[in-house]
């Protein structure tokens, strides 16, 4: 049945064989033609084919038609340039689509090239700041650095406390509050500059329950605010502004990172 | 497009195999480099290998689809004589190329593609998207009738 197959496939071969042994294509057609080479049918069918051919190649051209051939970069492809590639539609947009995620993929690792721990709870508490008025907060004029005593009395808070640097601000109100993850969070209202001071907790291990420290103060930005941020006893302490850290700069002492 | 993918001279002539008629292959050919040229300005020009001949071949099926149909007769078939060369050299390009016009399709396209001595068979099975047993039985049906239309003119030859 395989030997079947097989003759009629070289019979089949043979009947397609070139004109010319130059489009001898696979090595399938090669063999087929050369175990036939020399037989009298196929001699005739290739004396047959070739005389064919040749009368082919007397077909006569009209000149109409002849004026093509002096055109015929007219319907060549045109040759890729580096301008055409960088014009194609699709590298374009491929192009373009790359630059926007690399300049995200940037913005991304920039803003979280200063992370530490607490960051993220600093941040939020920026966008707090920016939507808080004096008025939801309890009256209190005093200097900052006395709060601390009255969030351990009231509240309950320990080490609640506000660095040196920012202890002798005069304070117009504050307020302790929970946040979506029911940490206690203390708000304290200064007088000066629209400044306002935030306590809370420092972040934890998950396993081990120890606090994530950090040295010096910590810049975050957010929505136009600004907040140093520095923590002492397990608790962090920002303070927040709207500007730029220049404006915080001058009442930081120590690292600044 | 390599100079053998756009060899214009042997695509008129396979028009003219393909129609039998050297007004309506001249058409042809126009249309489709007109139409390739419209597609090159645009940077659309296919990048398939011989699209040229395979546009050219619907085209001239297309144009051949109103013109008179030959009758499906049973066409004799006469074994390939050792003679059959100089048989063929008596006769004038132009019939050729109408009798190969008047076969049916696909032998037609395969013996028009195959008669250019352009193409090996794997590239004119994939102009004219035939199987091998097809072009082979195309062609050696080919053969044999053209042999006996051969003889037919030259009678006295002997017959099968």
């Amino acid at each position: 049945m395989r030997t079947l197959r097989i003759l009629r496939r070289r019979r089949a071969l043979l009947n397609c064989a070139p004109i010319n042994h130059d489009h001898l294509a696979d090595r399938s057609m090669r063999a087929a033609v050369s175990r036939e080479n020399g037989s009298e049918e196929f001699v005739n069918q290739q004396n047959f084919d070739r005389a064919v051919a040749e009368l082919v190649r007397l077909l006569p051209i009209p000149p109409e038609s002849a004026e093509w051939f002096l055109e015929k970069d007219a319907v060549r492809r045109p040759k890729w340039t580096w301008k055409r590639i960088v014009l194609n539609p699709a590298v374009l947009a491929i192009s373009i689509a790359l630059l926007v995620i690399a300049g995200v993929f940037t913005f991304q690792v920039l803003s979280r090239l200063n992370d530490f721990p607490g960051s993220a709870t600093a941040r939020k508490l920026l966008s707090v700041a920016g939507s808080t008025r004096s008025v939801m907060l309890d009256p209190v004029s005093s200097e900052a650095g006395t709060l601390s005593d009255l969030f351990f009395m009231k509240h309950g808070l320990e080490h609640y406390d506000v660095p040196e640097e920012f202890a002798d601000f005069r304070t117009i109100g504050c307020r302790v509050f929970d946040d979506e993850e029911s940490r206690r969070i203390a708000q304290i209202w200064i007088a000066d500059k629209q400044m306002q001071f935030f306590l809370f907790p420092a972040e934890r291990d998950i396993k081990t329950g120890a606090v994530l420290g950090f040295p010096g103060w910590r810049y975050v930005r957010q929505e136009g605010w600004v907040g140093a941020v520095t923590e002492h006893n397990g608790v962090c302490f920002m303070a927040a502004l709207r500007g730029r850290e220049k404006d915080l700069e001058p009442y930081l002492s120590g690292p600044k990172q | 497009m390599s100079d053998r993918k756009q060899n214009l001279p042997q695509l008129y002539r396979f028009c003219f195999l393909m129609l039998g008629d050297s007004r309506k292959a001249q058409e042809v050919f126009n249309t489709t480099l007109r139409e390739a040229a419209v597609r090159a300005a645009q940077g659309e020009l296919p990048r398939e290998p011989f699209w040229l001949f395979r546009e050219a071949r619907w085209r001239c099926l297309e144009a051949s689809k109103t013109d008179l149909q030959p009758e499906s007769l049973e066409i004799e078939e006469h074994d390939i004589a050792p003679l059959s060369a100089s048989q063929i050299r008596q006769l004038e390009p132009a019939q050729l190329a109408i009798w190969i016009s008047a076969a049916p399709d696909p032998q037609r396209t395969a013996l028009a593609l195959f008669y250019l001595d352009e193409f090996d068979y794997l590239e004119i099975l994939d102009i004219a998207e035939l199987k091998l047993s097809t072009l082979s039985r195309c062609l050696s049906q080919g053969r044999r009738q053209l042999q006996a239309w051969l003889d037919a003119k030259h009678d006295g030859a002997p017959k099968v």
